[in-house]
């Protein structure tokens, strides 16, 4: 089986989110019971910033250099890209909605204003998507 | 009614590879793969592009089973 490099760059998505569970994960889970000061996230936001454009960077330009003149983009991966989106719009709301649920029942000092905030910012989000979907079907 | 095509035949008598024949119509060599075993359906413009490659009205290269 001969893989694509629409495949393979896919692939190194992967890559990349396993080692950083690997690697990076371990730090914020020995850190979940205590309050994180902007300091303390200085040091591992330098690491994670560095290790994703070395990563990207070394694991593209070898993709590139192997497979320069291979087409990646068609009306195909565009169809393939939009289903995915469309999954990850779902799955990125529900894992929003956990993540606040989550931060509302441990964090409860103010969570009215984490409440709104979250509220607000997924209610925007909702009617930009839907104006951009409007549009789309009034010009398309 | 399903949309078939005789693509993999016309293809292989013009003697062009998967990789080939995509990257002259502008589509990658898995798009080729997807259409020829039906799993993909171009749009209009591929499907123009593919039976103007292989020389045969588009008719002849797509039709309804």
């Amino acid at each position: 089986m001969r893989l694509s490099k629409t495949e393979l760059s896919i692939g190194i998505e992967m890559v990349y989110s396993i080692t950083f569970a690997l690697v990076f994960m371990p730090l914020f889970f020995h850190e979940r019971g205590t309050h994180l000061a902007w300091e303390d996230l200085v040091g591992p936001g330098i690491q994670i910033l560095v290790f994703t454009i070395f990563f990207f960077s070394v694991a593209y330009g070898a993709l590139e250099l192997a497979r320069q003149h291979e087409i990646t983009e068609d009306e195909r991966g565009d169809l393939i890209q939009a289903k995915a989106y469309k999954a990850g719009y779902i799955l990125y709301e529900l894992a929003l909605f956990i993540g606040v649920g989550h931060l509302l029942r441990t964090a409860p000092e103010h969570n009215g204003d984490l409440l709104f905030t979250t509220l607000a910012l997924l209610l925007a989000v909702s009617l930009t998507k839907s104006t951009y979907q409007l549009y789309l079907h009034r010009t398309l | 009614m399903a949309l078939k095509n005789h693509l993999k035949a016309l293809r292989t008598t013009s003697g062009y590879t998967q990789e080939e024949l995509g990257s002259r119509v502008g589509v990658s060599r898995q798009t080729i793969i997807s259409i020829e075993r039906y799993r993909y359906k171009p749009s209009l413009e591929l499907a123009m592009k593919l039976s103007h490659e292989l020389d045969v009205a588009v008719e002849e290269v797509f039709y309804f089973e």
